[in-house]
């Protein structure tokens, strides 16, 4: 395949301290596709999806988004150097992430926190916008909340318009992080449900979760991931059909029941 | 209901231009605090090689008495500064220095208590730093600490009856002027008491109102 993958990790590693979380993760994400990230807690999946967006700094290794290095800047004789806060601003626009806890912002409404990044950051006017803001409400569902504050909403809610808020930047790529591990579980079809539309579109995401059915269901691959390294790989049914590794083997069999 | 007449209506001018000036004074002092508060809050988080300064001032304005404040303002400031040049001036100073170190602390406590999430947001869509603070972090505060900056202005006004001690005529000090002429001070204390009561109420019941408000609609609790 001669196709740039969207994103491609290189040899990653991350250490806190002593501790090195992410011990040389590599792995590719090609366009239109959808990876499944699960593993125990602690494994890394946060620590390496906040490398991908760089909210952490790899300690080494590096993360090419369609090709460009989101860590260096590399020139022509070769040289590299770290690349400035202002490209990977740029580049992060590229990269739209979920998070556990929403992390919408109280004192904007709904439509406000979808528009602020195209507004403020790509330099939509407002109506333009507003525009746009409202198709992004629409793929999840919520054109009617445009108005309302996010403290009126429910969890379920209020992640969809987190949903919305990350499609505005029109990403390359959508990075999810457990987006269902702290809503009731009555409220996690319907962000799923989203996210199930949002793969069907041919959206590329990269989804960390424990929904073991999501996962296997919705995604091209899956990776399990085993202090700080990738233990297993694959499509999702000869992951879960016929997994190799005993630790995936252990991991799987808690979800069953 | 003579001596009311009296001793107060018939001093309702002196009252009333003393009045101006404690408002004035307050506004003012509010006014610089709540920008030196900030400015100093800031120093304190983000520039690092002045952290110390600011928090020996933080702290010191904190623990100094406001009368020995308006003292050392008033009498040491123009021989160590050449300023201020009026009592107004060293008034408003003191009591505006006073109220800023008590709001950059609660500016902090206001920054510190947003989810650090709500910044990975920000940057995660990829506003600046400047941005996030402006657009994400400053409204946040502002909403969350209002009901406390309402709250410091009280305290402004309460501290601001010290200002006669330096000359200035406030309301106080035109009610303790009217008090020695006559040396009957029940009906005219009184009536002072009255007055600053009323002040203190209305502002914290327009920052209690304001805070429910916010509560209503954004659902940020009071920092
Ligand atoms: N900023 C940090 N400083 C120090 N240690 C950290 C930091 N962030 C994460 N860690 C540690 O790194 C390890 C992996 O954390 P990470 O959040 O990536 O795990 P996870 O796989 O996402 O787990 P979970 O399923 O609980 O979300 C944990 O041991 C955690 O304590
Ligand atoms: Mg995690």
């Amino acid at each position: 395949m001669s196709e740039v993958p969207t994103i491609r990790v290189v040899d990653v590693h991350k250490r806190f301290g002593s501790l090195e979380v992410l011990k040389g993760v590599s792995f590719e994400v090609h366009r239109g596709n959808v990876v499944s990230m699960i593993g125990a807690s602690g494994s890394g999946k946060s620590t390496l999806l906040r490398c991908i967006n760089h909210l952490e700094t790899p300690t080494t290794g590096d993360i090419f988004i369609e090709g460009e290095s989101l860590c260096f800047r590399g020139d022509a004789a070769g040289s590299r150097a770290p690349r400035p806060l202002s490209e990977i601003n740029r580049m992060r626009r590229d990269l739209g992430t979920v998070f556990q806890q929403f992390n919408l912002w109280p004192h904007m409404t709904v439509l406000g926190n979808v528009i602020e990044a195209p507004n403020r950051v790509r330099g939509l006017s407002r109506k333009a916008a507003a525009q746009l803001g409202g198709e992004c409400l629409a793929r999840v569902h919520l054109e009617d909340k445009a108005l309302e504050y996010p403290a009126r909403l429910s969890g379920g809610q209020q992640q969809r318009v987190a949903i919305a808020r990350a499609l505005a930047m029109q990403p390359k790529v959508m990075l999810f992080d457990e987006p269902t591990s702290s809503l009731d579980p009555e409220l996690t079809d319907e962000v799923l449900g989203v996210m199930r539309e949002l793969a069907a579109d041919g959206t590329t995401m990269i989804v960390v979760t424990h929904e073991m059915g999501f996962a296997r269901e919705v995604s091209d691959r899956v990776m399990f991931l085993h202090n700080g390294l990738i233990e297993e790989e694959g499509p999702p049914d000869q992951m879960f059909g016929a997994p190799k590794s005993e630790r995936f083997r252990q991991f799987i069999a808690k979800y069953l029941y | 209901m003579g001596n009311w007449q009296r001793l107060v209506w018939n001093q309702r001018d002196a009252l009333f231009s003393g009045l101006v000036v404690t408002v004035e004074i307050c506004l003012i002092a509010f006014a610089c605090a709540i920008v030196g508060g900030l400015l100093l809050c800031l120093i304190r988080m983000y520039v690092r090689p002045l952290r110390p300064v600011a928090i020996v001032l933080i702290e010191f304005f904190r623990a100094t008495p406001i009368l020995v404040q308006l003292l050392w303002v008033n009498y040491a400031w123009p021989a160590l500064f050449g300023w201020p040049d009026t009592f107004f001036t060293a008034a408003w100073v003191a009591l505006a220095l006073q109220s800023s170190g008590y709001l950059a602390e609660t500016f902090r406590g206001g920054i510190e208590a947003i989810p650090r999430g709500h910044r990975e947001a920000a940057y995660s869509v990829g506003m600046r730093p400047m941005l996030v603070f402006r657009r994400i972090i400053l409204p946040q505060v502002a909403l969350s600490t209002a009901p406390s900056i309402v709250n410091q202005f009280t305290v402004i006004v309460k501290s601001s009856t010290l200002v006669s001690v330096i000359t200035v005529q406030d309301l106080m000090f035109e009610s303790q002027r009217i008090v020695n002429i006559w040396y009957e001070p029940i009906e005219m204390l009184t009536a002072t008491a009255a007055i600053y009561i009323i002040i203190v109420f209305l502002v914290s019941t327009a920052g209690k109102a304001l805070s429910d408000m916010l509560r209503r609609r954004f659902g940020i609790a009071a920092a």
